[in-house]
């Protein structure tokens, strides 16, 4: 099942801003057609938005100010309770909405402010990010991810960094090796559609495709809408259900996989820091008990759906996740996979499990 | 936490064309956006780097190269860097003389394996659990104990790459390699950056690269290699080099980095700076 997305965002999208980042050329101020139901109609970023309310820089001075003392106010009490940000991240992170929410200019001679938000608006969600610790990247809508600006919102997991390398390591393997290039590639549980996307442009344009599926409606959505503004609908089909389910048509063709499957342990999940435990989806988060449901589960189908030469990587929640499953391939799944590895990530804890289908 | 990266993981894709505006030895040196800095400091066991340095430029017959020697780090790890310097004889011919030049020909993820990474608070176990934003990078080069950072993106994989593209500038701004003058014949990388005025530049050699180019460093490095071995004049090397004095100086005034650091050269052995 292909997505379609709302004609809107086809028509606006489409077709000459191929494979460029869109930061500044796109703006979503067409008219709108029939509104797509809710749940499936992604939210525009704060960099999207038109800029058409303004400001005076002296009411601007004033919230910045207001914004400034109230992430200076938070000093180290969040990383001291739940290893959260301090003042200096989030002084950081005023900058970076700014950058988002402004647009500073001259207009006949004046200097002129612009904003994406109204000022009462970005009252609200600097309150929102102090008050109700609501993530950076939910208050902008956007997070920056490799090379790439990806739309993110509640609903849908904020990629991470650490799975940076994933689009590395698949990078690596499919260099000189057409028959993995070429290749129909998927990126399971896809969120925002980060994997999929970054693999995407490192397969180029031999040919090769990445299925990208998620359980969530919304990551869906979301992920359609990046996969558009970067312009690889062609080359990215998204598909909704549940890891191997919506997999059946190419069951023993793949020429690799990947995911971050949700790997927490269930009883982490309300200890951690505010952002994640309490505004990101528990679905993109709980691994079960002890946080493998879901990795055993791929592992248990890589066989069937690789094909041979296939390769797969993993991204697990650290060692112990790594070495089980390692464990687990070489021995349930005797001769199945070969070239087994644990990679780590770049503050050098062991991250993901490597290996190919025999 | 110590890099370990197994086999060929790390590249990166995107080329960061950024010019490296650290020349001061000593201290923070800031680029163009203000946000990102190289810090290189000795640690306490050792002559902070300005004396060291002095030693170095007091002597013309002695040269000094870095330890390719892993440094013993300190318990303090967050004393920002460490930069060490051995002395040796120059001219017994007993000196390896590959040192720099081996760092800056490894691969960008051979680089990334001789360093340890920070984002500038690591704790937990990361992934999943953390929301933090920390997309700054701060690399340090074990080997050399230089220290580059970015931090001026908000994408962890931009800055990484900036950190890499600035740490291979101050490799080649800062790792001496000993230059044997008998016989001296620049290498390819050098006759590359070199105008095509150049007497003994070959039509092979191709088109002159610019320091825009990513592969200027290399030539930048050997350059530098030779402007040291002949004590910092620019005429001595541009006969090497089979370049009029002023086309050499132009040549050396086209890049800040390497402007101020033949300038610093310069100044340690009482010779007027470049302009
Ligand atoms: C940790 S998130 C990773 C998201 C994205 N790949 C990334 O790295 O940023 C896990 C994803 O798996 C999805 N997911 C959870 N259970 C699933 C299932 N049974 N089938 C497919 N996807 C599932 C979640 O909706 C979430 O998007």
């Amino acid at each position: 099942m292909k997505l379609s997305l709302t004609p809107k965002l086809s028509t606006f999208l489409k077709p000459s801003l191929a494979s460029t980042p869109l930061r500044r050329s796109l703006c979503s101020s067409s008219p709108s057609p029939p509104p797509p139901p809710i749940s499936l109609k992604p939210q525009t970023p704060l960099f999207l938005r038109p800029p058409i309310h303004s400001a005076t820089s002296s009411d601007l001075q004033q919230w910045q100010d207001w914004a400034k003392t109230l992430a200076s106010s938070v000093g180290s009490t969040f990383a001291n309770s739940d290893n959260g940000p301090d003042s200096t991240l989030l002084l950081r992170e005023l900058n970076w909405l700014v950058d988002d929410a402004v647009q500073q200019g001259i207009e006949n001679g004046q200097r002129k402010i612009r904003l994406r938000v109204s000022l009462e608006e970005l009252y609200l969600l600097w309150k929102q990010r102090i008050e109700e610790r609501k993530p950076f990247q939910y208050i902008v809508g956007c997070e920056h991810w490799r090379e790439l600006v990806l739309c993110v919102q509640e609903g849908v997991l904020i990629p991470r960094p650490e799975t940076e390398l994933i689009v590395d390591l698949v990078g690596d393997v499919v260099k000189g090796e057409e028959g993995l290039r070429e290749g129909l590639w998927a990126d399971l549980g896809t969120g925002s559609g980060a994997i999929a996307i970054g693999i995407a442009r490192v397969l180029g344009t031999g040919g090769g495709r990445v299925i990208a599926t998620d359980l969530s409606p919304t990551a869906i959505s979301v992920a359609g809408f990046n996969v558009e503004r970067y312009g690889l609908q062609d080359v990215v089909e998204l598909r909704k259900g549940s890891w191997f389910d919506p997999l059946k048509d190419v069951e023993g063709k793949l020429a690799g996989f990947v995911s971050n499957p949700p790997y927490i342990p269930s009883d982490n999940i309300s200890g951690l820091q505010a952002e994640v435990g309490r505004h990101e989806p528990r679905v993109a988060l709980d691994g079960g008990v002890d946080g493998m449901d879901d990795l055993l589960h791929l592992c248990k189908g890589a066989a069937s759906i690789l094909k041979p030469g296939g390769f797969f990587a993993f991204e697990t929640n650290g060692e112990k996740q790594c070495k089980y499953l390692v464990e687990y391939m070489e021995n349930e799944a005797r001769g199945s996979f070969c070239n087994l590895s644990i990679i780590p990530d770049f503050a050098g804890i062991h991250r993901f499990v490597t290996g190919f289908h025999k | 936490m110590r890099m370990a990266m197994a086999g060929s993981l790390w590249k990166s894709s995107c080329s960061c064309s950024y010019t490296c505006s650290l020349v001061r030895v000593i201290g923070v040196s800031r680029t163009s956006s203000g946000a990102a800095a190289a810090i290189l400091h000795a640690s306490s066991l050792f002559p902070p780097p300005s004396m060291a340095l002095k030693i170095q430029r007091k002597s013309s017959l002695t040269k000094w190269r870095w330890s390719q020697q892993q440094p013993q780090l300190p318990e303090d790890r967050n004393s920002n860097a460490f930069f060490f310097i051995r002395s040796s004889k120059y001219g017994t011919n007993s000196i390896s003389t590959d040192g720099g030049k081996g760092y800056l020909e490894s691969t960008d993820q051979e680089l990334m394996s001789q360093c340890e990474m920070g984002t500038f608070k690591t704790s937990g176990p990361g992934g999943q659990h953390r929301n933090k934003r920390e997309s700054a990078v701060r690399l340090k080069h074990l080997p050399t104990g230089i220290i580059a950072q970015a931090s001026e993106d908000r994408s962890q994989h931009m800055n990484r790459a900036s950190a890499l593209s600035r740490l291979r500038t101050l490799i080649a701004l800062k790792v001496r390699n000993a230059v044997d003058l008998d016989g001296y014949s620049p290498p390819r990388e050098l006759l590359q950056i070199l105008p095509k005025s150049s007497s003994i530049r070959t039509s092979d050699i191709g088109n002159q690269i610019g320091p825009n180019n990513p592969k200027f460093v290399y030539g930048m490095q050997a350059l530098l290699d030779l402007l040291y071995a002949v004590d910092g004049s620019v005429s001595e090397a541009a006969k090497f080099l089979g370049l009029s004095t002023g086309a050499l100086s132009r040549l050396i005034l086209s890049d800040d980095s390497l402007r101020l650091a033949v300038n610093e050269l310069r100044a340690s052995e009482d010779m007027k700076p470049l302009r």
